[in-house]
């Protein structure tokens, strides 16, 4: 074990599979010497050099699409996207070539590619660069969407991402990368489609990821004290998403709360609460319920912003209306 | 009324020595700013009137809408009454539309090529040629204003011998009859196709005969100008058999591409000579392009003659129009009746 | 360039192959027994045909919505092709793909693609590969007129450019983005002007003369093997059909268009195998009747082959 940040973790899982296999590159914006926007790459360009670690243009579509034709050309590329606001410049690129072109062709070829991008309110970046969209990739048949919460799921899924032969969205929160944390040396993978129960409980679940979990655990602590005892239970990948997990909690505590940083309608709590009312629907004594961000853009004064953002507060209050 | 010919070929400047070589690529936004300069330029001489060759790019009337609108042309403009066929035979067409207009002198925005079209119809007009890409003998690396300056003093009698002065050409003729012309070169190839047109590689020469060529020349005529120079106006030409024997030259083929040739023999063809050409299958290039497909058992000559189209020599036509007051005083100054206060 | 009489009577080969592939297509897309969309490559017959004649296997292409005769002059087997636009288990993408979506990566063919001006960045990812793995392999990225006007183009030959890749754009540029002619998409006419943009040599050529393109096409795919890095080539040529079977391009000018069939790249290199005596006329006859007879064979064999199972609906989408 090694005491590092959620930063530093996925650096250490590029870095892991960069030794071990050298058809393994990262391209991205400022990804080189400058070491990424949020630093996430940086000792890399040293470490590996320039045919290794490079920096693109300003051009998402080209990232994303030659990562695409490099990984069918044999390469294991990771590709960054600056914010995951950017991806709209980039979908064509990850949805009609990326996910489908396994599929289309018969099942013939495969696309290892691992695009990176950060996510996530609460630095006061306003519309453009401050969003959740995971759903925008659940939608995407072919896609898998990685979403940690802790350094060592950081680490963890990275190494599983990067070995993945499917196109994998390894979406990182902003807020997460300074967090600290224990992360086990070397060659550690968490492998995608497995939840991990953040927090045991008996009174009711909580379903969570990325920056959430911390809303979560820091609303479980007051509800303990409340004498409600609160499981929170992290699915880490969204697809694969670990259904067993999730009905095994619910079957236990017969309540489920879904917490979102995305926007309500169409966020991909809907499609959780769909799931468990068509397969665990005889566990449940209470309705389901959603915490999410509201259905708007993401305003820019902080005071606003913070309204914006899902809070402990928000989570307690809602766990508490289904006692 | 004075009036000039603008035949601006839009598809030169864009051949495969951009890949083989280092030619440069001229595009047609350059073209159209030639073109501008050429105009304003006529105005200022007192040209009234413009014929063009239509082009599927439309570089003249794209460089009359872009003008500023303080730059309004007292110039008629004109379009040639011709078919379009996208091809170098326009060039061709809009020469002989220009001869029966009466048109008083030719500006050709293109390369030896464009000028060898041009050359086939244009009869005893003068040209201007500019040259728009890095292969060129016969066209000059010549920018447009005093393009126009020297076309619209020639248009108006200014100036004339030895400001304008007559070429030499090469006519080639298959079984007895002339079927085509070049300018400054005709290359005897061991190719059999004319493919892609140009021609780059030394190894693929055969037999040169040249018009002229001198040290400065780029391309094949400077072949001859590093055995023996021969003049733009000298009453002979050169013939040239390719292959070791005689001597080895180093020669600037293409643009950057400075190669060693080798001569088996070389002699001077004078003014009426003709050169037999054997042993089909293969293509002769004219001016540096691939034309003529020569069958097994065809003959075909290459005969030299004297009667290539009039060019016009910028410096000195300027010269000549300046001794006769052309940019002095009043009349000259009313030629910018037309240009509106800047401010 | 050196072209021997083998080489040339292979290309012949590939475009009357092509031809009769086409053609057929037309005939069982009429006779409704190739569902979905098809956009056929008749009368650029010779772009295909004369890129590739300089290409290995090894080399890559990224190939467009109108894309059978990239794959069948990079080595793509008819049969399987034909299965495929049938929708058949035995086709190239056991039926999931169609005719937009036929790959190969085996062969280096990155696929067809459905998406104009999707297969660029492809191609530019490949060449970046080739250049990573310093093998001497190369990308070609075909694309048409009006897939120059989009993001991707420039995108691709910025980063190309930037990175010296061994990549040869390709533009077919057959003067239409679907309905809309070259003059009403872009303020150019010359789409090889574009390559100055990126400090990077551009070309065009008679995309009908399978000699020039081969030249052209030649000498840019050399230029990247030896690492001079990408080159931007415009193939001018015109394409015959609507923008896919059951468009009957009404938008077209009737005398362009029979002015362009007169300009068809198969006799212009029938004539010249004739005059310079490399094949007889009876010759090629055989060659065109060779063809003719490998596409219906491979219409036989699309037709006789089984329907997809439907438990091949769920397969496929994720490798494991």
């Amino acid at each position: 074990m090694k005491q590092m940040t959620y930063a530093e973790a996925i650096r250490d899982g590029m870095r892991v599979e960069m030794h071990k296999d050298p058809n393994v590159y990262l391209q991205g914006e400022d990804v080189a010497q400058f070491g990424g926007c949020f630093g996430v790459t940086a000792g890399l360009y040293d470490e590996f050099g320039p045919t290794r670690v490079m920096n693109t243009p300003i051009s998402e579509a080209v990232i994303v699409g030659s990562a695409v034709g490099a990984a069918l050309a044999g390469l294991r590329p990771i590709a960054e996207i600056m914010f995951v606001d950017f991806m709209g410049c980039c979908m064509d690129e990850l949805f009609n070539q990326a996910a489908k072109l396994r599929y289309m062709n018969g099942g013939k070829c495969k696309v290892p590619i691992v695009v990176r991008t950060p996510c996530g309110a609460g630095m006061g970046a306003a519309a453009q660069h401050s969003q959740c969209v995971e759903s925008w990739f659940t939608h995407i048949p072919g896609v898998k969407t990685v979403m940690p919460s802790t350094p060592a799921d950081a680490k963890g899924l990275m190494i599983a991402a990067i070995r993945d032969d499917n196109p994998v969205m390894y979406i990182e929160h902003k807020q997460l990368l300074p967090v600290p944390g224990d992360v086990p040396e070397g060659e550690y993978v968490v492998p995608l489609g497995k939840a991990d129960i953040k927090r045991d409980g008996s009174d009711i679940t909580i379903v969570a990821w990325s920056w959430m979990i911390q809303k979560a655990l820091a609303a479980a602590e007051e509800l303990a004290a409340k004498g409600i005892n609160v499981e929170i239970l992290d699915p880490r990948t969204l697809v694969p998403f670990d259904k067993d997990a999730l009905l095994k909690s619910v079957a236990k505590t017969g309540k489920l709360l879904i917490v979102h940083e995305e926007v309500k309608t169409s966020g991909f709590g809907g499609e959780i609460a769909a799931l468990v009312c068509e397969e665990g629907f005889d566990y449940l004594d209470a309705p389901i319920k959603r915490v999410t961000a509201p259905d708007t853009p993401i305003p820019f004064a902080p005071i606003l912003e913070g309204a914006f953002i899902p809070s402990a507060e928000k989570i307690i209050k809602a766990v508490e209306s289904m006692f | 009324m004075a009036s000039v010919g603008i035949i601006a070929n839009p598809a030169s400047g864009k051949d495969i020595r951009r890949l083989v070589a280092y030619g440069i690529c001229f595009d047609n936004q350059e073209k159209i700013n030639i073109v501008k300069r050429c105009l304003l330029a006529l105005a200022a001489t007192g040209v009234e009137r413009v014929m063009y060759m239509p082009d599927y790019y439309g570089i003249v009337p794209r460089a009359v809408d872009g003008l500023s609108k303080s730059h309004q042309l007292p110039i008629d403009i004109v379009e040639a009454d011709m078919e379009m066929t996208a091809t170098q035979v326009d060039s061709a067409s809009a020469a002989l539309h220009m001869k029966q207009a009466g048109i008083d002198c030719i500006i050709t925005l293109g390369g030896d090529g464009t000028n060898r079209m041009v050359a086939k119809n244009c009869g005893e007009i003068p040209l201007v040629p500019i040259s728009t890409g890095t292969n060129n003998v016969f066209p000059q690396m010549l920018e447009g204003t005093i393009a126009g300056l020297a076309a619209g003093v020639v248009a108006r009698g200014l100036a004339d011998f030895p400001a304008v002065h007559p070429t030499k050409k090469l006519v080639i003729l298959k079984n007895g009859t002339p079927i085509d012309i070049a300018l400054i070169d005709a290359v005897v190839l061991k190719d059999i196709f004319i493919g892609s047109r140009a021609i780059w590689d030394e190894e693929r020469i055969r037999q040169v005969v040249v018009t002229r060529g001198e040290p400065d020349n780029i391309g094949i005529s400077s072949i001859a100008g590093n055995l023996q120079p021969i003049g733009i106006t000298e009453e002979k030409g050169m013939v040239i058999d390719i292959g070791p024997g005689k001597t080895s030259l180093i020669v600037a083929i293409a643009p950057g591409l400075i190669r060693p040739i080798a001569v088996a023999d070389f002699r001077i063809m004078g003014i009426g000579d003709e050169l037999k050409v054997k042993n089909g299958p293969f293509v002769i290039a004219l001016d540096g392009e691939r034309e003529v497909e020569v069958g097994e058992g065809e003959e075909v000559s290459i005969k030299l003659t004297f009667d290539g189209p009039r060019v016009v020599d910028p410096r000195l036509a300027l010269r000549q129009a300046v001794a006769k007051g052309y940019s002095q005083g009043e009349q000259a100054l009313k030629n910018l009746h037309w240009l509106k206060e800047e401010n | 360039m050196d072209l021997k009489k083998e080489q040339l009577l292979d290309m012949y080969k590939k475009m009357v192959t092509i031809r009769a592939f086409e053609s057929k297509a037309v005939e069982l897309f009429a006779a409704g027994q190739i569902p979905g969309f098809v956009h056929l490559y008749l009368g650029e017959e010779a772009i295909a045909t004369g890129v590739c004649a300089s290409l290995e296997t090894k080399d890559y292409i990224a190939s467009t919505h109108r894309g059978h005769g990239h794959l069948i002059a990079k080595g793509g087997d008819t049969k399987i092709m034909m299965a495929e636009l049938f929708g058949r288990a035995t086709g190239y993408c056991k039926g999931k793909g169609g005719s937009m979506h036929i790959a190969d990566v085996n062969l280096g063919i990155l696929g067809a693609n459905g998406i104009v001006g999707a297969g660029m960045p492809l191609a530019t990812g490949a060449a970046f590969a080739c250049k990573y793995k310093k093998t001497d392999a190369v990308a070609v990225a075909f694309f048409g007129d009006g897939a120059s006007d989009r993001a991707t183009f420039h995108e691709s030959l910025n980063l190309a450019s930037t990175w010296k890749l061994p990549i040869v754009f390709l533009c077919e540029n057959n003067g239409w983005a679907i309905s809309n002619s070259q003059e009403n998409h872009q303020n150019i006419t010359d789409i090889s002007d574009r390559a100055s943009g990126y400090g990077i040599p551009g070309v065009s050529v008679d995309g009908n003369d399978v000699v020039a393109v081969y030249e052209a096409a030649g000498a840019a795919i050399d230029r990247a093997r030896k690492g001079d890095g990408p080159t931007l080539v415009e193939c001018k040529s015109w394409r015959w059909r609507g923008h896919f079977e059951g468009d009957p391009g009404a938008y077209k000018d009737p005398k362009d268009q029979a002015d362009w069939l007169l300009k068809d790249p198969i006799p212009r290199l029938e004539k010249n195998l004739l005059k310079l005596k490399y094949a007889t006329q009876a010759e090629l006859d055989t060659i065109k009747a060779a063809a003719d007879a490998e596409i219906e064979a491979a219409v036989k064999f699309a037709q006789a082959s089984p329907q997809p199972d439907p438990s091949e609906l769920l397969t496929d989408v994720y490798a494991d």
